[in-house]
Parts: structure tokens; C-alpha cells; sequence
């Protein structure tokens, strides 16, 4: 039997192809902008399992150092490690920092402050591709890739001067900034040593001393055989402190913080997506109205509806298919210029073609109703 | 030799609209046209020849009256066949007044199309098509599309359309409208060839008053009413 899809589409094989590969771009900007929102789950949770706590100790009353300011004592640390079944802890400090480049422009990181000779490094080693890791308590600084500064250079930083000693990927904060880790002290200075004027004027006004030993969070791991709920409701209980085990933190950044971006992100796909579908059933539409007259002819000899229709809803099909293949090809093209983090899933992609094939068939309905509407008798003049 | 019927229609009307917008287009319409006959219908412009034309290929529906496509007693008051499409393919050919082809298929491909959609296997239908262009004189066209092909070829390869599902009757609205005098009859010459060769009986629409000769009989749209006519001379068509 003569397939008339077949048939048709080979006729007009080019325009079937840039009309596929124009909607395969729709499509492929769909699964980056699902990408971005993945991504945004991925850069949240990318440092809170770098860093590997199982408790998180913030100030009393907030949600910690992502969500909201939290401040509390360095020493806290040693305090926390007498508490029954907790194993390690570690003072971190977090901060936005802008890094001067040579020629005048800024890259805006966000900066891990922590303690390079205690026992938990929130480096994650595997992401070091060049360089090393921070070994001393001053002066050096570990960057990201993306950031454009190389092994060596000197960054300019609040009072001193930095070397770069490291250089990772794919380190990025919770809210898509490029990640930078500097020693706990150095971080300290620069988040909360105030300058000299400053310190002489709190001085006159009978402040004394500086904040220079606060940290934003404690992080700490649980000895084995205890759970962190347990321990943590300990701390909770006796110690005045906000506490919240790694999951908890997890479900701040992604519950909290990102909900209403990736609500944003998830209205544009959705809208975009409802645009790829009314543009299918457009094009479908318009594909078969270009056919009306040899529909008619067809209908007028004697041919089943059955087979044109057939017609119609494999070239929607294959329309879909084809539109679908060019957008995973251009979304795996364009997602690494992106300037944060963009993750294709192959399960977003498995949906979206399920999607995309309910879409078409519906489509495909379109053109059929038109079809099966063509007046037979318009085929002939008279 | 008794002759075999073809087409029979009695009393056949049709008019469009209802009360004040009510357009009467034929009345009572009734004749018939034989196996191995061809028919010429003549009237002017928007007479209701296209339209009885269609009512007899089962495309639009009369008012009242009879239609026998051969023995079959296909319409009296009301559709008797479920499926007016299946009549068409099994029964009916029909050529245009332009040809119509399929542009996305080929010569062959245009002519096995509607067999094919019957049921006939490829093999056949594809044998079949092969004998009609061979004996239209344009076999060596098959392959090719129909927008490489004259006007003149491009009609043939509609008749062998139309003859590719061994029909009972072929209706033909205007197919020398768009060909010159000497091409137009040779085209209604080759209708009549195959309508006694192959016992179809044909009903041929034209405006084209130098094909009427070779017709073997005229019927003519006058007042709604259709007249047959005794032969060619002294017609002419408005």
C-alpha cells in the first residue's frame, strides 16, 4: 500500500525539515529551561553534600546561613563536640564577595570560609582540577574554573593580597554563584573586621573588641549508632541554638528559597511548552489546508478517510518525533553557554516526548477534522 | 443485442435552500445512458450540469427521484448504499477538467492509489496501471511526476485514474476544457474507445461544441428540465 505521509513528506522533504528543526529549537528551549530548574535543585544541594555535615548549628530562631543571617561564636565548635554523639564539627562562614579582575571587571562568587587544617574539609577533592586544596591559614584562595582566574594569580582582597592555589568546576552556591573556598580566618577578616576608622569610632563610642570570631553555621557529623534527629533535638533543647539535620537544610534551600524561581521557571515551561503545541497544531493545520484540494479529489474518487487521515496523523507523528530529536541535539548544543548551571536529565527528556506525542495526536485532530470536513464536490468546478 | 444499462435516473430533482432562498436547479430529471455509450451534457454556465453530474456520482444527494448505477438502484428518495464513497470506488471514475493528480505521487502511484485503497494487492494494481498507460500511449511516463508531463498526458494519466478500478461508468466534468481542438478530440475519442471496448458507459460534461460528433448522444439542461438531444447540429452552447 501507497504511504501518502511518505510520499508527501518526500515531495516536500526540505520544508518538512526546517519546519521540524524550527520547532525542534521551541522544543529544545523547553528542555534547557527545564534544565535551569534542575540545575537550580543541583547548584542547592551541590555545597550541602560537598561539606557532608549531618547536623547543621545556626543562630537561635533562623533558618541559617542560606535563608537568613545567622551569626554565632567560633568556639561553639568545641562546645558542640562534647555534646553526646557528636564526632566532628566545623566553624563555617559564608559570604558574597566581588573578585577584581586585572582589567578592572568583577565576578561575583560566593565564599566558603573554613578551617583548612581541622577535620572537615567542605572541599570535595574530586572537584579540584587544577592546583590543590587550601593548606594554610592565610592568604590563599580556591576558585572556580568559570571565574577566569588561573593558578597563581594574585586576587586582591580586602586589605591582602590572595594566590590562587586551586581551581575546581562545577562548584556553585545555592543560588547559581561560582564558588570560591578561603581559609576560616581569612574569611572571618573579611566578612567582619571592620576597617580603622571604623574600629576607632566604635572604640570612642565605648564599643570594644570586634566580631572577628563569629562564624555563620557549625557543621558537624554524628558518631556512629546515633541518628542526627536524636542528637539534634539534644542540642536543641540545651544548647539555644538553631539546629536542623543536612536533609532539613536541603529542604530549606529547595522548599524556601528556590520555590518561587522555580515556580517562575516552571510557568515559562509550561507556557512555552502550551506555544510548541498550539504552534504543531498550527503548522498541521496549515500542512493540511495546503492539501485541501488533492484531499478533496481523494475524497471525491473514493478514498477511504481512513487513509488520509492515517496520512495526516503520521506526518504530525513524525513531525513531533523529528521537532523532538533536533530540540534534545540543539538543548545538548546551547546548555553549556548558558551562564549557570543548566542539568538535561534524560527522564525530563523521556516526558517531554511523551508530551510531545500527546500534543501531536491532538494536533493531528485538527487536521483531520479539516479533512474529513473537505467538501468533495470543491475538488471540481462547475 | 439488447444493451446493458449503465446509468438510469427518473425524475430527479434537486434545489438548494428552502422557502424564499430556494434555488431550483434540475426538475425531474430522467434518462439513461447504456454501456459502451458516451454522453455528452451540454448546458451554460451554473445550468446544474456539475451538480447532476455529482448527484449521479454519489457525491451530493438529490432531493427525490431514482438513480440505478447498472443494475443497482443506488438512490429513490433517500441514499440505499451506507457507504456513498464505496460506490464511487467500486463503480464510478470520474476525470476533471483539470487533472487533478496528486502531486506528491507519481504517474503510477496516482493511478494505483484507489485500487490499492480497495484492497487490490500492489502487484496488480501496479500490472493494471501499466496496461492502461500502455494503452493510453504513455507507459514510459510511469515514474514520472505529473508536473514534468503536458497537459495533454497529464489528462491521460487522469483517465487511467479513472480506470483503475474497472468502473461501470465514468463521469467526465469538462476534460477538454484546458486542451486545444486537436488534443480535445483525440481525448474524447479515446473516451469513446474505451467506452465500447470496455462497456463503461460515460457521461461527459463539456462546453466544447467540436467534441459533440463524436459523442452518441447529447443531453442538453434546459429549464432545469434535461432534453436529449438527436444529434450535434444546431447546437450551440452558450
Amino acid at each position: 500500500m501507497i504511504n501518502l505521509a511518505a510520499k508527501d513528506i518526500s515531495h516536500s522533504l526540505s520544508k518538512f525539515i526546517i519546519t521540524a528543526l524550527g520547532v525542534g529549537m521551541l522544543l529544545g528551549i523547553v528542555l534547557i529551561m527545564i534544565g535551569v530548574y534542575r540545575g537550580m535543585i543541583s547548584d542547592a544541594t551541590t555545597l550541602i553534600d560537598d561539606i557532608g555535615a549531618d547536623i547543621w548549628v545556626v543562630q537561635e530562631d533562623t533558618l541559617g546561613p542560606f535563608a537568613e543571617p545567622s551569626r554565632l561564636h567560633e568556639d561553639f565548635k568545641n562546645t558542640l563536640r562534647s555534646v553526646n554523639g557528636i564526632s566532628q564539627t566545623s566553624a563555617v562562614t559564608f559570604q558574597n564577595l566581588q573578585l577584581p579582575h586585572p582589567d578592572g571587571r568583577t565576578t561575583r562568587v560566593f565564599a566558603l570560609g573554613y578551617d583548612p587544617l581541622g577535620k572537615m574539609i567542605p572541599l570535595n577533592q574530586k572537584r579540584i582540577i587544577e592546583g590543590r586544596g587550601l593548606l594554610h591559614d592565610h592568604y590563599e584562595i580556591v576558585v572556580s574554573k568559570k571565574t577566569g582566574f588561573i593558578l597563581n594569580e594574585k586576587i586582591p582582597l580586602g586589605r591582602d593580597l590572595y594566590t590562587v592555589v586551586g581551581i575546581t568546576e562545577k562548584t556553585v552556591s545555592s543560588g547559581g554563584d561560582l564558588l570560591v573556598y578561603l581559609s576560616l580566618k581569612d574569611a572571618q577578616k573579611l566578612q567582619f573586621l571592620y576597617s580603622n576608622a571604623r574600629i576607632r569610632t566604635d572604640r570612642a563610642r565605648g564599643f570594644r573588641g570586634t566580631d572577628a570570631t563569629m562564624v555563620n553555621a557549625i557543621v558537624a557529623t554524628v558518631k556512629t549508632g546515633h541518628t542526627p534527629e536524636e542528637v539534634a533535638a539534644n542540642i536543641r533543647r540545651w544548647k539555644h541554638k538553631g539546629i536542623f539535620t543536612n536533609e532539613g537544610q536541603k529542604e530549606i534551600l529547595t522548599g524556601n528559597l528556590i520555590k518561587m524561581a522555580s515556580k517562575q521557571i516552571g510557568m515559562f515551561t509550561a507556557i512555552l511548552l502550551l506555544v510548541s503545541v498550539v504552534i504543531i497544531a498550527m503548522i498541521i493545520y496549515n500542512m493540511t489546508v495546503e492539501k485541501i484540494k488533492e484531499i478533496a479529489v481523494m475524497k471525491l474518487i473514493g478514498i477511504p478517510n481512513g487513509l488520509i487521515i492515517k496520512m495526516i496523523v503520521q506526518e504530525t507523528l513524525l513531525l513531533g518525533v523529528l521537532s523532538f530529536l533536533s530540540g534534545v541535539g540543539f538543548s545538548h548544543l546551547i546548555y553549556t553557554k548558558f551562564p549557570k548551571n543548566v542539568v538535561l536529565q534524560p527522564e525530563d527528556a523521556v516526558k517531554l516526548f511523551a508530551v510531545i506525542l500527546v500534543a501531536s495526536l491532538l494536533a493531528s485532530l485538527f487536521g483531520a477534522k479539516k479533512a474529513i470536513d473537505a467538501d468533495p464536490t470543491s475538488a471540481i468546478g462547475g | 443485442m439488447k444493451k446493458e444499462q449503465g446509468i438510469k435516473v427518473e425524475n430527479l430533482v434537486k434545489h438548494f435552500g428552502e422557502g424564499e432562498t430556494r434555488v431550483d436547479v434540475i426538475e425531474g430529471a430522467s434518462f439513461t445512458v447504456n454501456k459502451g455509450e458516451l454522453l455528452a451534457l451540454i448546458a451554460p454556465s451554473g445550468a446544474g450540469k456539475t451538480t447532476l453530474l455529482m448527484m449521479i456520482g454519489c457525491v451530493t444527494e438529490p432531493n427525490s427521484g431514482t438513480i440505478w448505477l447498472g443494475e443497482e438502484k443506488v438512490y429513490e428518495n433517500g441514499w440505499l448504499v451506507k457507504d456513498t464513497r464505496s460506490i464511487r470506488r467500486e463503480k464510478i471514475g470520474f476525470i476533471f477538467q483539470a487533472p487533478y493528480l496528486i502531486p506528491f505521487l507519481n504517474v503510477i502511484e496516482n493511478i494505483t492509489l484507489l485500487p490499492q485503497s480497495s484492497g487490490v494487492s500492489e502487484k496488480d494494481t501496479k500490472a493494471k496501471a501499466m496496461e492502461l498507460l500502455t494503452y493510453l500511449d504513455i507507459a514510459e511516463k510511469a515514474k514520472m511526476s505529473g508536473s514534468k508531463l503536458s497537459g495533454g498526458q497529464n489528462q491521460r494519466v487522469a483517465i487511467a485514474r479513472a480506470l483503475a478500478n474497472d468502473p461501470q461508468i465514468i463521469l467526465a466534468d469538462e476534460p477538454t476544457a484546458a486542451l486545444d481542438t486537436k488534443r480535445s478530440i483525440s481525448v474524447v475519442q479515446m473516451l469513446k474507445k474505451i467506452a465500447v471496448e470496455q462497456g463503461v458507459a460515460i457521461i461527459m460534461v463539456t462546453h466544447d461544441e467540436t467534441v459533440l460528433p463524436y459523442c452518441d448522444g447529447i443531453m442538453e439542461i434546459v429549464d432545469k428540465k434535461v432534453v436529449m438531444k438527436d444529434s450535434a447540429e444546431d447546437i450551440r452552447i452558450i
